[in-house]
């Protein structure tokens, strides 16, 4: 799960091209949203692309995103669960 | 009206390094000098923004930062090609990925009007955003309408610019045509190297026009004027001539003409003779050493002018006499020409 969780803030970094941040930054379950890393709706849509582009993983319904993107580690915990054999 | 303020990214630094020490490169392509966007942009909206809007937004918030303005009446923008690196980096994705998963921000960011919008959205400024694409005559359309707008009584202050960008696929692209040099030449020299060819360019810059004098303005905008496909050279003095005579200013009243003049010997006949006509004896510059040949280059060249006329310093020419009347005479490819006329405040 660590490193699962450590490659998904390294994806992150670079698809939303968080330049300034480094994975250490971003704490396991800090919100990605608003008052955490202050990410917003055009981020969701890149993280969805992101699910689906390293993991294979295409989200059900769009109502699943905001629990799925709360933080990293739910990220992580939704991918394990998800994740194509 | 008068130019209040101004905002420049180019392949020059500055205006008074530009009079000290002009940038001189050996290439086909002048990129510009890009300043820490930290300081101007919010670092949040930055990662979002490709080059060319960094450079737009950053001309135009400067611009603004100096007439000390931040809600202007309108924001009108003129672009050729648009956020070019925005739509190269969907397009990619759309033929790598089979046009499945494809990423948000750079199709949102990739329309013309990104510039614009971007300096409307941190200014939460609601007022007139127009962006014109319109070919070598995207930077007069958006010109145009602001002097419209102010004439009209429908703005009194209009942040206007021309913006535009080099890639490395628009450079490939536009080098099949036979646009640019095909060796690296020294920019100082392009005017002397014979043959087909440029040198290719970029740049952001933006102007704040007010209906009222400021007191501490750049220039006077006397008076826009453009041209299409001219039939012949006679064609272009005419046009030069009819709008000199419309603003009652005759040729010897110019202390300066800024030319378009690109290194193209083909492009440059018309200057040439010109120069032996109607621009006879005038002193006169050319500035597309100093920023390459786009589409909206015409923007370097109205700062180039504004900044002559506030300084009373010519570059290259530190002993001319301090210029009040500027024209500035540009064509893009033959096709589309225009004239700009300038004075002291």
């Amino acid at each position: 799960m660590d490193k699962l969780m450590y490659n998904l803030k390294e994806q992150i970094i670079r698809q939303l091209n968080l330049k300034d941040l480094k994975p250490e930054d971003i704490g396991d379950d800090q919100p990605l949203f608003v008052e955490g890393l202050g990410l917003d709706s055009i981020d969701a849509l890149e993280l969805i692309v992101l699910l689906q582009q390293e993991y294979k993983i295409k989200l059900a319904n769009a109502e699943e995103g905001q629990s799925v993107f709360r933080s990293v580690r739910t990220m992580a915990q939704y991918i394990t669960e998800h994740q194509p054999a | 009206m008068y130019i209040r303020s101004v905002g420049n990214i180019s392949a020059q630094l500055s205006f008074s390094q530009l009079l000290k020490e002009p940038a001189v490169y050996t290439t086909n392509r002048l990129t510009c000098i890009e300043p820490d966007y930290s300081t101007i942009v919010d670092p949040k909206l930055i990662r979002r923004m490709s080059r060319i809007i960094k450079m737009g937004v950053a001309a135009g918030m400067e611009c603004l930062k100096e007439a000390g303005i931040n809600n202007p009446d309108a924001i009108i923008t003129g672009t050729a090609y648009g956020c070019l690196a925005d739509t190269e980096s969907f397009l990619s994705k759309m033929v790598e990925n089979k046009e499945e998963l494809l990423t948000p921000t750079a199709f949102i960011q990739s329309t013309h009007n990104t510039v614009g919008a971007q300096i409307a959205l941190m200014l939460k400024c609601h007022n007139y955003n127009n962006t014109f694409v319109h070919r070598g005559f995207s930077f007069e359309s958006a010109m145009l309408d602001a002097i419209t707008l102010i004439n009209d009584g429908d703005a009194a202050s209009v942040l206007v610019g021309g913006v535009d960008e080099i890639t490395n696929t628009s450079h490939q692209l536009l080098s099949r045509f036979g646009l640019y040099k095909t060796n690296p030449v020294s920019s100082a020299s392009i005017f002397e190297s014979e043959g087909k060819g440029t040198v290719d360019g970029e740049g952001a810059a933006f102007f704040l026009l007010d209906k009222k004098a400021s007191g501490n303005d750049y220039a006077a905008l006397k008076a826009l004027h453009t041209f299409y496909k001219p039939a012949g050279k006679s064609v272009v003095e005419k046009n030069i001539s009819d709008f000199l005579a419309m603003q009652s200013v005759d040729a010897n009243d110019i202390d300066l003409i800024i030319t378009g003049k690109n290194g193209d010997r083909k492009n440059d006949e018309v200057y040439e003779q010109l120069s032996a006509s109607l621009f006879k004896n005038k002193v006169s510059v050319n500035y597309k050493h100093l920023c390459g040949e786009y589409p909206t280059s015409s923007a370097f060249a109205l700062w180039l002018a504004a900044n002559c006329i506030k300084t009373g310093i010519i570059p290259g020419l530190p002993t001319a006499k301090k210029p009040s009347t500027i024209l500035i005479y540009n064509n893009y490819l033959s096709i589309h020409h225009s004239l700009y006329l300038l004075s002291a405040c």
